[in-house]
């Protein structure tokens, strides 16, 4: 895994780089000097590249390994973990069951590659047998899982780690700083030097920015489809899965933007107005929260 | 679901965020979509060389962004012309004496020298208003208005567009139509088509404010072909009717040597003029084909029309500009245009004494036989206040000729078509 920095003066900003969670991470600080923003971007990086160790499915050893090798044995988390795990609840509830930690075994038969590669109503059904929250026995801090179900954290842990880090840097540093994790970001406060950090949410045809987001201070999440997803007979099927049926969810828009006032809370109202398909800018709007919505 | 339930959704996460993060309430967020109004500003410089016509202008467009994808944009524009237009009457051996358009006074051109017209000054204001929104989920909808005045000249127009997505956005299909209601006031007044030029004072050939209409219609598509290209073809219909003709234009009556009539007027004219007559309808058809292609931040986008009318005008027009990136937040900006038109079939040099006159004739140099060839280089930059700046500089070269047909006896040996050569410096900032 690549784990090193960069560092680069852009115009008048420090411009950190690293990669985790999948995607390209940049801290982008007003410090004065250098060693400033190294130490700043050194902070960061380090939070990320714990949390992605602690938390991704694709690491052997970790507590997410822990969990889903268990077979059906109880396994004693630590609190961090935990706290997920309350979180995760909670959307759950919120969600009708829509937004669920343990619906991630149904990319084993969809694969969202732009291909028309949509799976076989039966091998839906089959891998559904073992998705669903209500078959996991939680209680605070074991949880007991049955044997071929897995969880997945990721839904939620690029956002966490946004937040984390953000929050770090604030107790670190009193200069403003914006974190980007793959366009999930958090400014801690408003530019020195100029009116607000302005944000491209990226267009899905050309490369051109097709919105352009001022900010001052506060979070931005995206959830959009924008390259995953699959195309049979002129029906595209998005990355969002429901859970409660094995399938994409019909008619959810191409992408939507948060501004919220942490990415957490961004994020998760993205991902849960996605869920509601047809109804999301009804959703959205009752919401009272900054949005933008593409179809 | 009732907003009721809904609201209490976000309460909950907001909670819930809380007791994840471990953290108090965080700052409330701060965010916008980019600023309600941008402004587009421009100076321009439009010089033609042997103190031909010169244009400066000023232009701002305001837009305003509402929720919804929605825009209020409006413009202003002023422009001051000076300087002298050829007038459509030939060079001679010998000086020529013209009545200005207003018939209040005269002037001489010298033995050899083009005629040329030199009260065109003017100064131009043209406001226009837009409004475009979305409809439903895939169309969206443009309507405007115009309106500009010069000291001869008022104009109104009204236009609309409507364009639809189709195939997961990748095609959109649009309309629009465009109407114009223009109204002259000539200096002096119109004068009839084809009368002579009369001495000075004398105003008996003058009729009163003659107005014309333009409707033009649009049909297009724009195709996405790949991340990397967007081609785009159009049709259009332009309609024109009612006073085509150019009120200060004439053509020189000569005889079987090619020279212009002398007459013996005082102060008048010094020779036989005729002004000019257009048709009273104009209809064009042109098809337009445009490409972008996007090549890591560069861009170069391509575009061919042709337009064919029933004044017998065929042109072709290509255009190429290729956009390179030049650091983080500069790009220079090549540009190259072509473009070439075949006269009207009323386009004549002269009208000769011997023969009937015709119903149309104009000596009108842009409606002759000619090419065009514009060269430039744009640069632009990301001020340190994020806004935009912008230097345009271009040449334009100007070469027509007479049909050999039309050539009579002297005019052999005169260079008979007014070549053309412009600068064009520009000056935009966006902010």
């Amino acid at each position: 895994m690549q784990r090193d920095i960069r560092l680069d003066l852009a115009e008048d900003a420090w411009q950190g780089r690293f990669q985790a969670m999948g995607s390209p991470c940049e801290v982008v600080s007003e410090a004065r000097k250098r060693g400033d923003a190294l130490e700043i971007t050194s902070l960061v990086a380090a939070e990320a590249w714990r949390i992605e160790n602690k938390f991704s499915r694709y690491l052997d050893g970790n507590i997410v390994d822990r969990i889903n090798s268990a077979a059906g044995r109880p396994v004693e988390v630590d609190d961090e973990t935990a706290d997920l795990l309350d979180f995760a609840v909670t959307l759950y509830r919120l969600s009708e069951h829509r937004f669920d930690i343990t619906s991630g075994v149904l990319r084993r038969v969809w694969r969202f590659d732009g291909t028309d590669q949509v799976p076989e109503p039966e091998n839906v059904r089959e891998v559904l047998q073992r998705v669903g929250w209500h078959r996991v026995d939680w209680q605070r801090p074991v949880l007991t899982m049955p044997h071929g179900m897995e969880i997945d954290v990721g839904g939620i842990g690029k956002e966490y780690a946004v937040d984390r880090c953000a929050g770090l840097v604030k107790e670190l540093h009193g200069d403003p700083c914006l974190v980007n994790f793959g366009g999930d970001l958090v400014a801690t406060r408003a530019p020195g030097r100029r009116r607000s950090w302005k944000v491209a949410i990226e267009g899905d045809v050309t490369a051109a920015p097709d919105r352009i987001i001022e900010l001052k201070q506060g979070a931005l999440a995206t959830s959009g489809d924008a390259r995953r997803f699959l195309l049979k007979h002129g029906v595209r099927y998005s990355h969002i899965l429901d859970p409660t049926t094995g399938w994409p969810i019909p008619d959810a828009p191409r992408s939507i933007t948060i501004a919220a006032d942490s990415c957490v809370e961004a994020g998760m109202i993205s991902t849960l107005a996605m869920l509601k398909g047809v109804a999301a800018e009804h959703f959205l709007k009752a919401q009272n929260v900054v949005f933008w919505c593409r179809r | 679901m009732s907003r009721k339930e809904n609201r209490s959704i976000s309460a909950a996460l907001a909670a819930a965020t809380c007791t994840l993060l471990g953290s108090g309430v965080p700052a409330p967020v701060d965010a916008q979509e980019e600023p309600l109004w941008d402004f587009n500003t421009s100076l321009l410089y439009y010089g033609e060389d042997d103190d031909r016509v010169k244009d400066y202008s000023v232009s701002a467009i305001a837009r305003r962004m509402f929720v919804d994808d929605r825009y209020l944009t409006l413009g202003l524009t002023v422009d001051g012309l000076t300087g002298a237009t050829p007038s459509g009457a030939i060079r001679q051996d010998v000086p020529q004496t013209f009545t200005r358009p207003s018939g209040n006074a005269a002037y001489t051109v010298p033995a050899g020298v083009l005629p040329l017209d030199d009260t065109f000054k003017d100064t131009r204001v043209a406001l226009s208003a837009g409004w475009q929104q979305p409809v439903g989920e895939t169309s969206l909808i443009n309507v405007g208005a115009s309106a500009s005045k010069e000291y001869d000249y008022t104009h109104f127009g009204v236009n609309a567009k409507f364009a639809r997505d189709f195939n997961q956005r990748n095609t959109t299909l649009s309309a629009g139509f465009a109407y114009s209601f223009d109204s002259l006031d000539p200096v002096g007044g119109a004068p009839t088509p084809l009368t002579p030029m009369l001495d000075v004072g004398d105003t008996s050939n003058r009729t009163g404010n003659p107005d014309k209409d333009v409707l033009d219609i649009i049909f297009g598509v724009t195709q996405v072909i790949s991340r990397n290209l967007v081609v785009q073809a159009n049709y259009s219909y332009s309609m024109s009717d009612g006073y085509l003709t150019d009120p200060y234009k004439v053509l020189s009556l000569v005889d079987a040597s090619g020279d212009t009539l002398p007459q013996t007027l005082t102060p008048g004219p010094s020779h036989q003029y005729l002004f000019e007559s257009r048709p009273d309808e104009r209809t064009k058809h042109s098809i337009y084909g445009q490409a972008k292609y996007f090549m890591n931040g560069k861009v170069l986008d391509a575009s061919y029309r042709y337009m064919t009318d029933d004044w017998e005008i065929d042109s072709h027009t290509v255009d190429l500009h290729y956009r390179i990136p030049f650091g983080a937040d500069s790009y220079f900006e090549p540009h190259l245009r072509f473009y070439t038109q075949s006269e009207a079939e009323f386009y004549q040099l002269s009208i000769p004494d011997s023969q009937p006159l015709p119903s149309f004739a104009s000596a009108d140099y842009r409606l002759g036989d000619f090419d065009a060839i514009t060269a430039g280089l744009k640069y632009g930059w990301r001020t340190r206040n994020d806004n935009e700046m912008s230097v345009r500089v271009e040449a334009y070269r100007q070469t027509g000729s007479v049909p050999a047909g039309q050539i009579i006896g002297n005019q052999a040996g005169r260079d008979n078509y007014p070549d053309l050569n412009a600068i064009i410096v520009q000056v935009g900032y966006r902010f």
